[in-house]
């Protein structure tokens, strides 16, 4: 019997290898194909048999999930009675209820009381930290953070970040020079958010750029967590030889409306890359450094467009009213569009008694085109 | 005992101000999209109207611009919480009615604080009304 | 010397098919793996992001979303509105009536208390004349402009007066009759924000069928395969095409097409690359040509990304006539756009456009079925003459079958890896069938509508199809050009 088999597929052999060479090929693949198909099923109904049971659970923990936290926290007698949050205490059996060993679970529960710190922060925040804390999910957290996958780590970070839990430096900071770029900017803006002492340090030796979207996230850390020590940011802007740590810096320069920043800031203007030159008026615009006013027009000439819209939407923010006839002859004789709307814009956003009158004169002297700018500028329905 | 409308399409948050605000001793109905709002505001009367910005059906704005534009509505106290935190979406909000703005994360306190607050003021005004007639 | 011209002629014919033929099984394979990687990737970012973050900071981008409309007197409201409510802090919605002959100007104007302004934009693409511009007096629908103008019989004449009108760096360009997902502008912005040292140019997502989906008022209730047959097939098609195709694609940084259903594009390379053509019959394609031709001239770096959710849902044509319609003229711009931008083909000077998308366009989408319409007639032949050897006819039809089965069942786990959209099994099997019949009753009607599209394009028929389009333009549910782009089709 086993003699046979091995028999005919001898035989089968014999056949197979007298066959043409892509006959052969054609036969391995479909073979090949069939079982990549049949494997492709298989991982279909387990992928969903998993997401099945995975959603029958959070269906069934949910819940649970949430009256502890509404009872816990959102309900807690002592909120509101000045009582320090430390020497609130949970009730311990709800805590320890034994269906909060399982992991899933665990992951359910920081999950959740992320999504409700997002929501919340004063004291059901901080209420939501200690619980936590005192249920040890900080533990799992940590635990994460040893995963050798890069976005196990990342989440660990952000939990820990989110929770507001100090991480120690000896274990951040080498995540901040990471070659993966999502882990660093997470890792970056767990720094700055929990070092004590010098949030900003990795503005100094930053070498890879900060990413647009790494900034959004940064901008959120720097400006919504308390007690942080705002630096004054022109120390970058003159010193870092990175360019989007500096763009960064204008950013948050116009965000504090930091002032002292000014002479730093007008240096830039100076520079050769003249995107970031349009950062650096668009940033003095918004802290509305009259002191800059006399430069910018006097380089106007020489900028490319860009350059040369910002600093006419500048001269609007500052509306010193110096420059109003520099203004004018923009609206009046420019050939570019973009231009003429600009000045059009900077001219009424002055609202003074001048402009207006200015307004009214180049309603009367300018061609249709240019009226209709204006008629633009002035609709209140039109935002831009 | 008043009545406040909160209408937030975050099922979570939804709860939980939903449980803070009958602690605290006020009637609450929840609506969890635009078009539920609208329903829920063609049905009743409130006192307070809390609500998001992003939602489906129809964003916040138009919630605050609906109750304003009701002549019976105008008195209704109107409270903006969302996580948008520019300032042109809060002067918005603050031009078409809103009394308030909340961005989120916010402090149930400050919260609560601030609905006594506007339903106090909102008694006041009901009150020199009539005296007026 | 007993060889004929014939069997000369039939050994190279052969030959050259052979090779074709494993050439595009060879790219198939790559793309399911490419692909496969890249979505990993993606899931693996997903794991730890929260879009709230830009929903919430005031460096979020500004975005205009620019929906062309023509005769939506129907749904436009609730399209509108549900445009409205985009999970995104800067943006503004810009409408284009394109010279509606119903009342969906009326309809908007009334619901949403508009007004005519004097708008004063810069025409920077040109475009047929504005009629006017309306915004709301209500202060909640700022956000909104109102555009109406002459009908230009093309929706790229209508997106560039959108373009024109727009203000802000970055614009989404769809339908007003997609329903997109609340979070699409922040998904579709983040690839922008996150490459290091490459301009992204335009970003796209994968596109579905929304014929048998619950929606209410402009909201997707409920997310369902669709039950039309013809519709099935597209879903099947869409998933592989953007899924496996684009994805594998995007993660050499070679995608094709960004789908005129949904993409968004960096605003100042779209206008410097001269906007849509009007002219083209797939201007979607044509433009991401036009661009990436002006980002290598230029020596500016850059990239087209996709990501692998779905983002947009669509209803796809349920009836034979209208999509042939749909795929005889999508076919006609392709060969147009490969016979415009004829330079590009195998030219290092275009990079990976050049010398990737260009080529694999060119041989394994544009020649495709003419390749495979030889092939049967040249079995014809060969049966008539009593030639084939059916043994081994039959194992290479079976191979091919097999293998586009395995791809398009890849392209159904890769999806369902992704996101599980379909909540029920019914679903999913109302799908994965499709995979089975699709090369006996999809496929063939696809080679024959695109073969009567090159037909159309080398005769050069416009007016006769320019009346049909218009006519079609009317009906929802149209040829709208939300092309998939139709990579990977089972051949």
């Amino acid at each position: 019997m086993w003699n046979d088999l091995v028999e005919l597929l001898f035989q089968a052999y014999e056949q197979f290898s007298l066959l043409p060479l892509f006959i052969e090929i054609a036969l391995a693949f479909i073979i090949i194909a069939i079982a990549a198909t049949i494997i492709a099923y298989g991982a279909i109904m387990y992928k969903r048999y998993k997401s099945y049971v995975h959603e029958k659970r959070v269906a069934f923990i949910n819940p649970i999930i949430e009256d502890l936290i509404t009872e816990q926290v959102l309900l807690n007698d002592s909120l509101g009675r000045d009582i320090p949050t430390e020497e609130i205490e949970f009730n311990p059996e709800a805590i320890t209820n034994k269906v909060y060993k399982k992991p899933f679970v665990r992951q359910i529960l920081i999950d959740t009381l992320i999504q409700y710190r997002k929501n919340f922060r004063g004291e059901v925040g901080d209420l939501l930290r200690k619980l936590y804390l005192d249920m040890g999910l900080d533990k799992d957290s940590f635990a994460k953070m040893k995963s050798v996958r890069w976005e196990k780590k990342i989440k660990a970070v952000v939990e820990l970040t989110q929770m507001d839990i100090t991480i120690s430096d000896v274990t951040i900071l080498p995540l901040t020079n990471s070659t993966n770029a999502s882990l660093r900017a997470a890792a970056r803006n767990a720094y700055i958010q929990l070092s004590k002492n010098e949030p900003f340090k990795f503005f100094d030796i930053a070498t890879e750029p900060l990413l647009p979207w790494d900034q959004l996230e940064m901008f959120k850390i720097i400006t919504t967590t308390k007690d942080i020590a705002i630096p004054n940011f022109s120390r970058w802007v003159s010193y870092s030889s990175n360019k989007s740590v500096v763009s960064f810096c204008l950013k948050l320069i116009a965000h504090y409306d930091q002032q002292s920043a000014v002479p730093a800031v007008m240096e830039l203007l100076n520079n050769k890359d003249h995107y970031f030159r349009a950062d650096a008026i668009s940033c003095l615009g918004k802290l509305s450094a009259e002191a800059s006013e006399e430069k910018m027009v006097k380089i106007y000439n020489h900028q490319p467009l860009n350059c040369q819209l910002e600093i006419l939407k500048a001269m609007g923010n500052i509306a010193s009213g110096k420059y109003l006839e520099f203004l004018k002859s923009e609206f009046l004789f420019s050939s570019n569009f973009d231009i003429r709307m600009n000045a059009a814009r900077a001219i009424i956003k002055h609202n003074t008694q001048n402009s207006r009158l200015l307004v009214e004169e180049l309603m009367e002297m300018t061609y249709e085109e240019n009226q209709l700018i204006i008629k633009h500028c002035l609709n209140p329905l039109i935002k831009y | 005992m008043s009545n406040i409308l909160v209408i937030e399409d975050d099922d979570i948050m939804l709860k939980a101000i939903r449980n803070i605000l009958r602690k605290d001793g006020h009637e609450v109905i929840t609506a969890k999209d635009g078009k539920e709002a609208f329903e829920k505001l063609d049905n009743e009367q409130y006192d307070i109207v809390m609500t998001d910005l992003m939602m489906p059906y129809a964003n916040g704005l138009e919630v605050v611009s609906r109750i304003r534009s009701n002549s019976e509505k105008r008195n209704v106290g109107i409270i903006v919480c969302s996580s948008v935190g520019n300032e042109e979406t809060i002067t918005e909000a603050f031009r078409l009615g809103a009394d308030d703005y909340l961005k989120k994360p916010i402090m149930a306190g400050e919260l609560m604080i601030r609905i006594r607050k506007l339903l106090a003021n909102r008694s006041g005004n009901v009150k020199l009304v009539t005296k007026k007639k | 010397m007993g060889v004929t011209f014939v069997e000369i002629a039939s050994g190279f014919f052969e030959t050259s098919v052979f090779i074709y033929g494993v050439s595009l099984l060879l790219i198939y394979a790559l793309l399911a793996i490419m692909s496969f990687l890249n979505i990993a990737l993606f899931l693996r970012k997903e794991s730890y992001t929260d879009y709230k973050v830009i929903v919430g900071s005031p460096l979020a981008p500004g975005i205009s979303v620019i929906a062309p409309a023509f005769n939506e007197g129907l749904t436009i409201i609730s399209n509108v509105r549900s445009l409205l409510t985009f999970d995104y802090p800067n943006y503004e919605v810009i409408i284009i009536n394109d010279g509606s002959t119903d009342d969906t100007l009326e309809k908007v104007i009334n619901e949403f208390s508009l007004v005519k302004v004097d708008f004063a934009y810069d025409i920077k693409l040109s475009a047929k004349p504005v009629r006017g511009v309306y915004k709301s007096r209500d202060e909640a629908y700022a956000k909104l402009i109102v555009v109406d103008k002459e009908n230009g019989k093309a929706k790229a004449d209508a997106t560039n007066v959108g373009i024109n009108v727009s203000n802000f760096p970055y614009f989404l360009c769809t339908d007003v009759d997609c329903i997109l997902h609340e979070q699409t502008l922040g998904m579709l912005i983040r690839p922008m924000l996150e490459e290091e040292n490459m301009r992204v140019i335009a970003t796209g997502a994968t596109l579905r069928m929304a014929n048998s989906c619950e929606v209410d008022e402009g909201v997707l209730i409920a997310i369902k395969a669709p039950r039309p047959l013809l519709a099935r097939f597209q879903e099947l098609e869409y998933i592989r095409s953007f899924v496996m195709g684009k994805m594998g694609w995007s993660y050499i940084n070679a995608v094709p097409n960004v789908s005129g259903g949904l993409g968004m594009f960096d605003k100042e390379i779209a206008v410097k690359a001269g906007g849509y053509d009007p002219a083209s019959f797939g201007e979607d394609m044509e433009l991401r040509m036009r661009m990436s031709r002006y980002v290598y001239d230029n020596k500016i770096k850059a990239s087209v990304r996709y990501i692998p959710t779905t983002l947009c849902w669509t209803e796809g044509p349920t009836s034979v006539k209208i999509f042939m319609r749909q795929r005889t003229r999508w076919a006609r711009g392709l060969l147009q756009l490969m016979l415009a931008h004829k330079k590009m083909l195998f030219n290092p000077a275009y990079g990976r456009v050049g010398l990737i998308v260009f080529p694999y366009n060119f041989f394994f989408e544009l020649l495709a079925p003419v390749v495979e319409f030889l092939g049967i007639i040249y079995y014809l032949f060969l049966i008539y003459f009593g030639l084939v050897n059916w043994p081994y006819a039959i194992i290479l039809l079976i191979f091919v079958y097999t293998y586009s089965v395995m791809i398009s069942s890849l392209s159904v786990l890769w999806d369902q890896l992704t996101f599980q959209y379909y909540k029920t099994w019914k679903d999913v099997i109302r799908v994965i069938a499709m995979v089975f019949v699709e090369m006996i009753i999809y496929h063939p009607l696809i080679v024959v509508f695109s073969l009567r599209g090159y037909w159309f394009q080398l005769t050069n028929r416009k007016h006769s199809w320019g009346n049909m389009q218009r006519a079609g333009f009317k009906k929802k549910s149209d040829d709208k050009s939300k092309k998939p782009q139709p990579a990977v089709s089972p051949s």
